[in-house]
């Protein structure tokens, strides 16, 4: 092999383990931010929702898993990944627009009550561990073993596809 | 060639700067997680020290700091009261938290000032306080909540107080609610989506075929109202089924202190707000009733209407319609009129997303020989545009400008207007 073309051959191998590091470094990344999980009591009578119907709820839409059910809306305060999440993908709406929406609802007597805020994945955990028909969306590495995971359109946190990321 | 090989050293090497720039912020990592466990731990303390102070609150219902706050986020520890109330006994160790009692009252304000200026001979321009509303929530048990609404106007002679709506409502499920009280009449979009809340509609006033003293449609309604969700899949419908006292012998006024008539007015309105397409509400209603005037023929009232409604803000898109068919008793003769609005809106992306143009058409059809909508009760003909700029100041705060140019009658000159508002909810 001629001169040029060891030069080329290295500059190529150089370029590709280039394009590689940066991948790598951008798949680590990525797998930072893990996904998040629908949680609820362990007694909710379902265990998967379409993400449409998870939006019905967390929209006020649906208040009763059954009768005898209400469903109590948890989310995190603002700045949480998990909100900001919860914001882009569910709801699709800005901060302002969440509270302009609530406050309708609430007036709109659609609701009793906008969903309660937690400060933390723990206060969370143990919301949802203490109140019959609550749910709420926290990092899937946070979720406390007993409760109940609920799959999004058929997929649990950490399947390819799944929504909420 | 080996100005390449050049190049891509350069470019390795300034990667390995980079790299070696972003090492520290790797090697931070640790201290930031020994923080947010601290910030951890300091929340868990924070929440023990709120339990310890719940017996306390709980003896005096009169601390000021007992107070829910209205409807917006609610903190942590009013989520953690709950399940002691709705599980009926006491919460376990791990969250003791405040108690909870019923009824839990709730307060919203609404507020708007206004400044107007209008070329219509012998109007007179000027500031003026628009309405102080008060919304009240209040759950009363799991399934029973009490929603009202309070309205003080300005008048010449001093402020004018309405019970706008008063409403205790039993929740059996999704699909089945019932409640007793005055209403808004669920018989378009408008009048049960923004009540009185004036900062959440986009344009300063309402349209006119549904204006808050108006005649052309019942605004309020007071009897008995069912209402829930219909099991219907993708479609996601809904229902409003209501009998009560229709319109007074004053065809602006509601029933309030009793019918004017032995005949009850009904009410149906059926939407669909499908899950897929997220924003987009269609819907449709029928209302009877019988209207007997303090003077004049009594005529059987027919309305029928509908809405489309993308309830998203860029654009935000509302559409209405609604005809109303008088039949007169003793002659039998019917007489129909017709009202509707397009209104279009558009959230601009820059500027923090505060600003937001918006226009509206609207149009009323009202023939001369309606035996219900003439003498005192006269509806303007009316065909209108508006045009308006809506200007977030806060989350909770706007002004909004707007230029009006409404013809009331045909053949009227037609009014021009300047219109200024600024509207908050507290």
């Amino acid at each position: 092999m001629k001169a040029p073309g060891r030069y080329r051959v290295a500059a190529l191998l150089i370029l590709c383990w280039l394009c590689l590091l940066s991948f790598s470094r951008l798949a680590a990344q990525t797998s930072r931010g893990s996904d998040i999980a629908v949680v609820v009591h362990p007694d909710t009578p379902l265990s998967n929702l379409s993400l449409s119907e998870v939006r019905r709820f967390f929209l006020g839409e649906r208040q009763y898993w059954t009768a005898k059910f209400p469903v109590t809306l948890l989310i995190r305060a603002p700045t949480a990944r998990e909100r900001h999440v919860v914001l882009k993908v569910i709801y699709q709406m800005s901060e302002a627009q969440f509270n302009q929406y609530w406050i309708a609802k609430v007036i709109r007597a659609e609701a009793a009550s906008p969903p309660k805020i937690v400060y933390s994945n723990d206060t969370a955990n143990e919301l949802v561990t203490a109140i019959p028909g609550a749910i709420a969306f926290m990092d899937a590495r946070d979720v406390r073993p007993g409760l109940k995971v609920l799959r999004v359109d058929g997929l649990l946190p950490g399947d390819p596809n799944y929504p909420l990321r | 060639m080996r100005r390449m090989l050049f190049v891509v050293c350069v470019w390795a090497l300034a990667t390995s700067t980079v790299q070696g720039q972003s090492a520290p912020a790797t090697e931070q990592t640790p201290p930031i997680n020994a923080l947010l466990e601290r910030i951890e731990k300091l929340e868990k303390r924070v929440e023990e020290l709120e339990g310890r102070q719940a017996p306390q609150r709980v003896a005096s219902p009169a601390d000021p700091r007992l107070t829910p706050p209205p409807s917006g986020p609610t903190p942590a520890s009013s989520a953690a009261e709950q399940p002691r109330k709705t599980q009926g006994h006491v919460e376990h160790a791990q969250s003791p938290r405040v108690d909870t009692t019923y009824p839990s009252l709730q307060f919203r304000g609404f507020a708007d000032m206004n400044f107007s200026v209008t070329d219509q001979k012998g109007s007179v321009s000027g500031f003026n306080l628009g309405q102080f509303v008060l919304h009240l929530a209040s759950p009363l048990s799991k399934k029973v909540s009490y929603f009202g609404e309070i309205s003080f106007s300005a008048r010449p002679t001093g402020y004018a107080l309405e019970v706008e709506r008063s409403v205790i409502r039993y929740d059996y499920n999704d699909y089945f609610k019932l409640s007793f009280g005055r209403y808004h009449t669920p018989i378009n979009y408008w009048n049960t989506a923004f009540h009185h809340g004036l900062w959440l509609q986009t344009t300063i006033s309402r349209p006119e075929m549904i204006q808050f003293g108006g005649i052309l449609l019942p605004t309020h309604f007071i009897g008995v109202l069912a209402e829930g969700n219909i099991p219907s899949g993708g479609l996601g419908l809904g229902y409003n089924a209501g009998l009560g006292n229709g319109r007074a012998s004053l065809i602006s006024r509601a029933g309030d202190a009793g019918d004017a008539n032995n005949n009850r007015a009904w009410v149906l309105n059926l939407f669909a707000r499908p899950p897929r397409l997220y924003g987009l509400q269609v819907g449709g209603s029928i209302y009877g009733d019988k209207h007997s005037p303090e003077t004049g023929p009594n005529a059987r009232e027919l309305i029928t209407s509908g809405h489309i409604v993308w309830a998203k803000e860029n654009p935000e898109f509302l559409a209405e319609s609604a005809n109303v068919r008088h039949r007169e008793i003793p002659t039998g003769r019917v007489v129909n009129s017709q009202a509707y609005y397009l209104q279009v809106a558009y959230r601009l992306p820059w500027l923090e997303k505060r600003w937001k143009p918006y226009y509206r058409f609207e149009h009323i059809h009202v023939p001369d020989s309606d035996p219900v909508f003439r003498g005192p009760n006269a509806v303007a003909n009316l065909v209108g545009s508006t045009v308006g700029l809506r200007y977030d100041i806060s989350d909770f705060a706007t002004f909004k400008g707007e230029y009006r140019n409404i013809r009331r009658r045909a053949g009227d000159p037609r009014v021009n207007g300047l219109f200024v508002q600024t509207s908050f909810t507290f």
